[in-house]
């Protein structure tokens, strides 16, 4: 993308009693993609989240939000942000309504028509009125969607946001979250640990773990990665009757131009075989096992999950 | 600054919004009829209003201080507990401004108890007893200056409670941004309130003279009025007057207000 990074971290730390929670990170979000924010907990997502938002104050580093620095210029760097900060904790004596009104008074040019919005947005116009305390954790969530959009932020930040919704309502979000980037330009950054919700979310994900960012991978969008996810061969699984029978039919009728025999690796235990293929050649192969007498169960991509390969650049470790 | 009444009309919304303020209000309304109506229907003398009033600001007005300084130690900390403080802070509002609407919301609720202690004591009391003119203070109130009107101490003890209870809601507000547990600050808070009395008196056994500069001496305004301006002696030998105890409680209020404002802008929010 060309344009501006709308938040930049740059050589964040934080030091609280001499333990170093987050080290020395940098991170720049385009605008308008949907920026994934992954690590193990404890790993310090949630603090670099609250240093994002001023709620915390770095040991060193700085933080820029559309050009103006949360350290030294808070009140014109957070005018541009809408967070969810962990749960979304709303006053429950108060109704959804009255909640919503609480944050509206605080940004100035906010009208009452932007709130009924943000209120069908959310889904929540039936129980707007009703206060908060009976309000379900998945409503109460959207209500904290809702606070974070009144003042139409150009960064949204929102902390496990599918925590609490049921599965309609995570889908909604996510169609919302992508609509949201793609037609108003919002940059969202996300933190999740659903890593399966995350890789349908985003364009990109950063991985941090032990306060260090040790990865950032894109996961959609971006004219390279768009040419390359074509052309590319991806490693496809086949489920077939005999596995072997299978790989041997296969490397007598598939060389390579050198003559090489294709590469085939047998699951006999899973019934399947397993080989690089592009998306052309799975319709030949598949044609081939069925003439060749093969049953074929099923063929899926067996491309590596964002679990996998978020498990593989963590090491699997959990908490450190 | 209208976008700060904003800010100030969202913290009253809170107090406001919750059945808990009006059930304090209510109740000392309610209590000064109480008071008022069974002591008419169970005196076999009958009962003068001024001295009525005497009596009902003794139980009130402290009424109304636990009632603020419940108001006042939750104010702040409320927000930490619940944990709504996060999304509170993060809007373009520096934090020494929502503090002050905070502390500007509470001031309200002061002025607003004390409102409801003197109307109704007043009102609930002329219509039960009938309303006295030209009584003295003296009479009515036992203070020395005999020429001070009823009517007029009335209104100056009103003065001096205010100021007096914005020094305890002060304290508590601090206790409550340096805590930020709701119920360890309503519950120190309204310790040192009640206890403070207790403690004046046990204060005044020990032969020091810090003693002299002890909150606690000094939260007892209304002594003074009509009493020629001094009451109690210091312990340098000199008079303790209205003027020393409200410069102590001058000193002790900058001191609150600086520390809430410290704390709360200064650490970082973990709720």
């Amino acid at each position: 993308m060309l344009s501006q990074p709308i938040v930049q971290l740059k050589q964040v730390t934080k030091r609280i009693g001499g333990k170093t929670i987050i080290d020395n990170l940098s991170l720049e979000l385009p605008q308008g993609e949907v920026f994934g924010f992954l690590g193990p907990n404890g790993s310090g997502k949630t603090t670099t989240i609250r240093m994002m938002v001023g709620l915390m104050r770095m040991s060193e580093g700085d933080i820029v939000i559309g050009g103006s620095s949360i350290r030294t210029d808070y009140e014109k760097a957070i005018r541009h942000v809408g967070a969810i900060v962990e749960n979304p904790e709303m006053y429950k004596y108060l109704t959804g309504y009255q909640n919503l009104l609480h944050y509206a008074r605080m940004v100035p040019g906010i009208s009452r028509n932007r709130i009924d919005e943000v209120i069908r947005l959310a889904g929540l116009d039936k129980r707007i009125e009703d206060k908060v305390k009976t309000y379900s954790l998945g409503m109460r969530q959207r209500l904290g969607v809702a606070q974070a959009l009144l003042h139409k932020p150009s960064l949204l930040i929102l902390d496990e946001p599918t925590n609490g919704l049921d599965p309609a309502g995570i889908r909604e979000l996510r169609d919302y979250l992508r609509r949201l980037a793609a037609e108003e330009g919002t940059t969202v950054f996300v933190s999740s640990h659903l890593l399966s919700e995350m890789e349908l979310m985003c364009d990109q994900a950063a991985i941090i773990q032990a306060g260090r960012l040790i990865d950032v991978r894109r996961l959609r969008g971006g004219e390279e990665a768009d040419a390359a996810g074509i052309r590319m061969p991806v490693q496809m699984l086949f489920e077939v009757d005999r596995p072997d029978e299978a790989a041997a039919l296969i490397r007598d009728a598939i060389r390579t131009a050198d003559g090489v025999p294709a590469q085939v690796q047998v699951r006999s235990e899973a019934g399947a075989i397993l080989l690089d293929a592009r998306r052309a050649d799975v319709a030949e192969i598949n044609a081939l096992l069925v003439r060749g007498g093969i049953l074929v169960y099923g063929i899926r991509s067996a491309g590596k999950t964002l679990e996998e390969q978020f498990l593989e650049v963590t090491g699997g470790e959990s908490v450190v | 600054m209208f976008d700060f009444a904003a800010l100030v009309a969202n913290e009253n919304m809170k107090i406001y919004r919750r059945p808990r303020a009006w059930i304090m209000l209510g109740l000392l309304a309610l209590l000064a009829a109480a008071v008022a109506l069974i002591a008419s229907a169970s005196s076999s003398s009958p009962l003068e209003m001024w001295s009525m009033t005497s009596v009902m600001l003794m139980l009130l007005v402290p009424l109304a201080n636990i009632f603020s300084v419940i108001i006042a130690a939750d104010s702040v900390a409320g927000e930490f507990t619940g944990g709504t403080i996060k999304l509170l802070l993060i809007r373009p509002w520096t934090r020494s401004k929502v503090l002050l609407s905070k502390y500007v919301s509470v001031l309200i609720f002061v002025m607003f108890t004390l409102l409801v202690v003197y109307l109704s004591v007043l009102l609930i009391n002329s219509a039960v007893f009938g309303y006295e003119r030209g009584v003295s203070a003296e009479k009515a109130f036992g203070v020395l200056d005999p020429s001070l009107s009823a009517w007029s101490y009335y209104h100056q003890y009103f003065l001096l409670e205010l100021i007096s209870a914005a020094v305890g809601v002060t304290l508590a507000f601090m206790i409550s941004a340096v805590f930020r547990s709701s119920a360890l600050s309503i519950g120190l808070s309204l310790f040192l309130l009640l206890m403070g009395a207790t403690l004046s008196q046990l204060l005044r056994l020990v032969d020091k003279p810090w003693v002299d500069y002890v909150l606690f001496q000094h939260l007892n305004l209304t002594r003074y009025i009509g009493s020629g301006g001094a009451s109690g002696e210091l312990h340098s030998g000199s008079p303790m007057t209205i003027g020393f105890s409200l410069a102590v409680l001058a000193g002790y209020y900058l001191v609150f207000m600086a520390l809430s404002w410290f704390v709360f802008t200064k650490r970082d929010v973990a709720a």
